[in-house]
Order: structure tokens, then sequence, then C-alpha cells
């Protein structure tokens, strides 16, 4: 007997080529037009003058779909309360998102479309490094500033920095600096880095291997995981192999969550020291307490126990109830960070053209207090990198909450984590080369 | 380092794409309608299984307790059945819509089936929210098990075996009960199936149920190893649709062959060139589709002679 499910040959030829021609059109489209689509008019006030236009350049699909969603609120709440107070320069603020996608190419598309046919006058966000840059170049194209809220590639102040650019994440050499030294005391020198085969996870890697040999580790071995992969159980097998004391990975989004759970079920959290470079909030809420295993660097947690916590958690709470992430995490933190900066400095800056507002931007100093962390951090005027406090956290076996699964076990001050390489492979366009901007 | 844990690894992971892919192979193979929602209702399997699991009886306090009393290992069996038959029942009336696309250009159906798979990944976000979720396990299939030095998952081994009962429990459907013989011959000349007083629409709408069926089965067995998010669907299609196509449209051993070979690869390269992992099932796909366009099993067309 035969399996063959298939209709003869000779009696359905033209419907079997109609047949054929859509099985290819939903080949070469397939692995691309999943996932929403939505262009969605956030935010829209009426009033006579004409409104500021930001474009939010957030992924909504894709790896870092989760994310995306979170600094998009977080951006949406810093323009809420300026509209509350009457806009900016008499202006009222209006929000247009376009989902970026996780991908490099649509973050292009986006971005040209929102600065030449929305006249955005700023853009906000990106998780995934390759998305900022590609954002980072059509902004600079125009002079229009962006703002790079979440991605963390050195590589993004670093050799990809523009004048137009300003980098509000901690990145990955500064969480390695924060994490590697201590880990290695604890766990011993032999490592195996997993690392994201893109760019934040190859230059994550590259600074987590520099710190480890200079204090004499090893790395025994390196796998590159290429994004979206689901099944590591090849890797893991890989890892039963070599035997490591430590590893290091740099993998984000849906990936991470995939990776930790699979590790759980092996067992194999129990048998070397598990290092994640940096763990956003929308990638570990919801995971169970086996499965936030490790150690790992972030730039702020709800419960820290700061002055304007509490306050800063009950706005999400109250602005956005009903939340499936009911308290905000560092993603939300630095999307409401950045986007209140920019707009502080539009009004002390008395205008929207650029290279004032970047004026105010270079070199600025925020407070502990005013951030909600434990030290002052400032935006390098060689880098335009926003260096902060970062903090090494584990699971918290002892939670006040159900969501208080972090303990953050070190903070330390921005000078201590400032990454060495940037201002030497940075080179900012000059006033001069960047154009004039103004909407 | 030592090649056998990677040979079996692999050949599990091929068990596993074979799976994902039975539900997209009946369908197509049948009823040449490409269903693009293939990976939304295979996610859609995910989250009935969580509703099964732990459903939310707000309103029901005392028979929630009663049923969450149960054994887990009850509930999990439950939901491995129950909620293929729910998502299967969701497949027939998915199945209306699509009635008035028969006869008329594939493109209709499939946009139709694409803009299923977008109202069904948004529908489950409304319901179940964007968060990752956890399918709990019964323990006597949690943790690990250790031969000589390696460790394996319990859960992937029992995953694979699962896999092995349903690709049987297909074939034997397909090929020893009347059933199965009149979907193949619905298939191959439909217009005699009619005259001898099959009701083809409802033959249809029993194959495009128990294809989406599959598709949420597939989708409960694989929730402990690929997490459930609403977005999972996407991983699921792409390796589902290549997997058809290699193995030929509607061959059944075409898909088991075409599965394990892709899990081979993967495998393989997952081990000894981690960075080509993803990229070499693709790889796989082109090598073989260059020289054997009708894939692996496929039937010769009129092109080939």
């Amino acid at each position: 007997m035969t399996d063959d499910l298939t209709p003869p040959a000779t009696q359905t030829q033209p419907e079997r080529r109609r047949f054929v021609s859509a099985m290819a059109a939903a080949l070469a489209g397939g692995s691309s037009i999943f996932g929403p689509w939505a262009t969605n008019r956030v935010w829209a006030q009426s009033a006579s003058a004409k409104p500021l236009v930001i474009g939010l350049t957030m992924d909504a699909s894709g790896q870092y779909a989760a994310s995306g969603g979170m600094e998009r609120l977080g951006a949406m709440m810093a323009i809420k309360e300026f509209n509350e107070k009457g806009g900016v320069l008499g202006r009222p603020i209006e929000a247009i998102h376009m989902d970026t996608e996780t991908t490099p190419a649509t973050g292009s598309r986006v971005a040209e479309r929102m600065i030449s046919r929305n006249e955005a006058a700023f853009l906000i966000g990106a998780v995934h490094s390759g998305v900022a840059n590609a954002i980072s170049q059509v902004a600079q194209k125009y002079g229009c500033i962006f703002l790079n809220t979440n991605s963390s590639s050195p590589t993004e102040s670093g050799k990809d920095c523009h004048r137009t650019k300003f980098v509000w994440d901690g990145n990955g050499t500064n969480f390695a600096l924060a994490t590697v030294r201590n880990t290695l005391k604890t766990a011993g020198r032999d490592w195996v880095l997993m690392t994201n085969d893109y760019v934040w996870g190859h230059n994550t890697s590259k600074a987590t291997r520099a710190i480890l040999e200079a204090n004499g580790g090893k790395v025994v071995d390196e796998l590159l995981v290429p994004q979206n992969t689901r099944d590591f159980s090849a890797y893991l097998l890989k890892l039963q192999q070599l035997k490591p004391q430590a590893v290091a990975t740099a993998i984000g989004g849906d990936d991470i969550k995939a990776l930790r759970q699979q590790v759980v079920q092996l067992g194999l959290h129990k048998r070397a020291a598990w290092i994640n470079n940096q763990q956003d909030w929308p990638d570990v809420y919801g995971l169970g307490p086996e499965q936030i295993f490790g150690v790992f660097g972030t730039t702020w947690y709800y419960r820290l126990d700061l002055p304007g916590v509490k306050e800063f958690v009950a706005a999400y709470q109250k602005t956005y109830p009903g939340m499936a992430i009911a308290v905000p995490g560092n993603v939300y933190h630095n999307g409401y960070m950045a986007t209140r900066e920019l707009l502080r400095c539009v009004q002390e800056a008395g205008t929207t053209n650029n290279l004032a507002v970047i004026k105010k931007l270079e070199g600025r100093k925020m407070s502990a207090r005013d951030r909600l962390q434990h030290h002052d951090a400032y935006i390098d005027p060689v880098t335009h990198h926003c260096e902060q406090t970062v903090y090494m956290a584990s699971y918290n076996d002892t939670p006040a909450e159900k969501t208080d699964i972090y303990k953050i076990l070190t903070q330390t001050e921005p000078k201590d984590v400032v990454d060495p390489d940037s201002p030497k492979s940075c080179k900012l366009e000059s006033y001069e080369a960047t154009p004039s901007y103004e909407r | 380092m030592s090649l056998l844990p990677h040979l079996f690894n692999g050949l599990t992971l091929g068990l596993l794409f074979a799976l994902v892919a039975l539900g997209f192979m009946l369908i197509v193979g049948v009823m040449e309608t490409i269903n693009l929602a293939h990976g939304s209702l295979f996610a859609l399997g995910m989250y009935a299984a969580l509703a099964v699991l732990a459903p939310r009886l707000n309103w029901l306090p005392e028979w929630q307790a009663a049923y969450l009393a149960l054994p887990l290992g009850t509930r999990y069996a439950l939901a491995l059945f129950v909620a293929p038959v729910l998502v299967g029942a969701f497949g027939l009336l998915l199945e209306l819509c699509l009635r008035r696309t028969y006869g008329r250009d594939p493109l209709y159906g499939l946009l139709l089936t694409f803009g299923a798979a977008l109202v069904i990944e948004e529908a489950i976000r409304l319901v179940w929210g964007s968060n990752e979720q956890q399918l709990a396990l019964p323990e006597a299939l949690a943790g690990a098990i250790q031969v000589g030095d390696i460790i394996y998952s319990r859960y992937r081994l029992f995953a694979c075996g699962f896999s092995v009962l349903a690709i049987v429990a297909l074939w034997l459907f397909l090929e020893k009960t009347p059933y199965g013989a009149i979907i193949k011959a619905g298939a191959h000349d439909s217009e005699m199936v009619r005259a001898l007083g099959i009701h083809l629409g409802r033959l249809r709408s029993a194959v495009f149920a128990l294809g989406v069926a599959l598709a949420a089965l597939a989708g409960v067995v694989m929730a402990p190893i690929w997490g459930i998010r609403p977005g999972v669907g996407v991983d699921a299609v792409v390796p589902a649709f290549l997997v058809i196509v290699l193995g030929g449209v509607g061959s059944l051993w075409g898909a088991v062959a075409a599965g394990l070979m892709v899990g081979m690869v993967v495998g393989l390269s997952g081990a000894f060139a981690s960075e080509w992992s993803m990229l070499s099932m693709y790889l796989l796909f082109i090598a073989v589709i260059t020289f054997r366009a009708r894939g692996l099993f496929g039937r010769k067309s009129i092109l080939d002679n």
C-alpha cells in the first residue's frame, strides 16, 4: 500500500501549477509575514499648536516583542506626564508607533518613513542592536535625534556611534565588568561562552572573554547560537561533554526563555555556574523559580529600597492596570528615563533644533534620586552612552511577594564599569557634518 | 568528543520535527490547501492544554478545587487528549470559512489561513496575555536520566516515543481503516467518491479537523520543550513547511524521513558547527530540491517525464 495522498498528476495539471506557485509564494514569505503589523496612533490630543511628533521605533513582533512592548509603555508614560503638564514648548506631544519586527531592514524602513512622511521630531526605541544600528544610520542621514533605549551591544556607543544617537542601556562590557570578576572567584577558571549570533551577542562575548582572560580565566569553547533557536539540545549535550565550570550566556529575548527551560530539564544549572550577561525583565517575568538560575546583570529592579521607587511602580500600575507584567522592570525604566530626559532637554533648549538638543544631552548629569538608582548617572559626551549603576542579581529565594524574584547581590558605580574601548572606537560626526533638523 | 549522543539527539529531534509537520502534511496532501494557520493552531493547542491542566473556573470554585485535586498526571493525560479535540472542533469552524475557496485559485486559501493565523495569535494575546507560560509536568516525566556521562531529558524521550505513536496511529488510520481509504480516495478522485454517495463536504471537514487536531497535539507535546508564548507558532510553521516539501507533498513517510533528516542535520551542526545549525536545514532543503524537485517521496509530475 502507498502512503501517498496526492491526486494523480495527470488529472489536475492547471490546479497543480497554481498550487505549486502558491506553495512557492508561501515558502518565500512564510518566515517573515507573521506577527502583528499594527501601525498605531497611540496618543493624540487636539490643540491649536502643531503637535510634536515622536516616532516610537519598537519591536512588537519577533525575538524582542515582549521587551519592545515594555519600553513602549515606558516612553508613553513619560509622554503622558509631559502632556498632562501642557506638552513641551507649548506643543502637545503625539506618539506614533510602528513595529520594527526585530529586523534591521524593517528598522531602516520605519525610520525613513517616520522622518520623511510622518515628520517625526525624534525617534525612540530599540532592543535589538542590529535594528538600533539600522535606525541610527537613517536618523544620522537626516539629523534626527534617536534614542537607543534598550539595545546593549558595546558597538552602539563604540564603532557604530553617531552624533544623533544616544544609548541609554548598560552595554555588554558594563555588565561583564560587573559580573565576570565576581563569578570567576567562586566558579572556577574554565568557561564556555554561549553567544547569540548577531552583533550584541558577539560583542558582549568578546568583552566577557577579554575580562575573563585578563583575570586568569580560560574560554574552553564558544558556542554560537543562531537567533530564534528553540531547541538547545545539541548545545547542551556539547556542554556536558566540555564540562566547564561556568557558562556565560549572551542570549536574549525568546531564545533565553527556551534555553532556561531546557537547561532546567537536564539539571545542568546545578552542574556549572551560569552567568547571563544581562537579564531583561520581560524575558524572566513569569518563569518558575528554578528557571531563574545563575547570576545576571540588570540596571534596575522594582524593589530597590530607594525614594521614589514605590511611587514609580504605583504610577505604572495605575496607568496600565491589568497588565500581564504587573510591575515594571529595567526595560520599562530605560524607556521612561530616556524619553523624559529628552523632553526635559527640549524644554531647556527652548527649541526642537537637533543641535541645540544634542548639546543639552551631551555630558548631562542625572542624579541617582531622579533616576531611582544608587549612583548618579551621566551621558558620556565622547560616546553618547548613559553611564549608570549596574546591578548583579540572582533569584530571590525569600520573596516578599510573588513578583519579587530578584535578589540584588551587588551594585556597581558607573565609573567602575565604564567600557574602556568605546571612546577609542567611537568617532562622532562633527556638528557641521550633521544636518540641521527641526520639526 | 563522542558522536553517538549527537546522533541520538538528531534522531529525537527529527521525530519531533515530523510530529510538528504531520497535521500540515495531511491538510496539504488531501485538500491541497496550504494551511498557514498551522503554527497558530499549534500554539492554540499549547494554550488549550494550559486551560485543561489548570482551568480558571472562577464562577465554580468548588468544581475548580475538585478538579485541581486530581493528580497532575491525570490532568496531563486529559490535556493530551482534550486539547487537540477542542482545537480540532475550532478547526471545523475554520473549515466552514475555507469552503468558499474550494475550486478557486489556491492563493485564496493561502490568504484566508494567513488571516486566520493573525487572528488566532492576537486572540491568544487577548485571552492569555503575551507572557511566557509553562505547562506543568507530572513527576514521572520531569527531570533527567543519566546514561554514562550524558544526561538526557526524560520528557524529551517521552515526546519522541509519543511522536512515534502518533505517526504509526496516523498511518494505521489512513491505511487500515475504511475512513482512511475514503480520505485517500477523495484526494485521488473526488468525483468518483461523490458518485459513490459519500458526502465530500463532510469528508473535507473531517480531514481539516484531524489535521488541526494533529497541529494542536504537536503543540501540547512541544510545549514543555519550546515554552508557551503567542508567537511560538512561527517557530513551528516554517520547519513544518520545509519538512513536507522536502519529503514530498502529501507523503506521510516522506514527512517522517524528511523530519529525521532535518533533525539529524540540525543536531549534528549544532554540536560541531553551531553557527550553522539554523541554516543547515535550509541548505539541506536546497540540496535535495535542486536534484529532486518533487521532494524525497513526492509523486512524479507530468513535467518530469
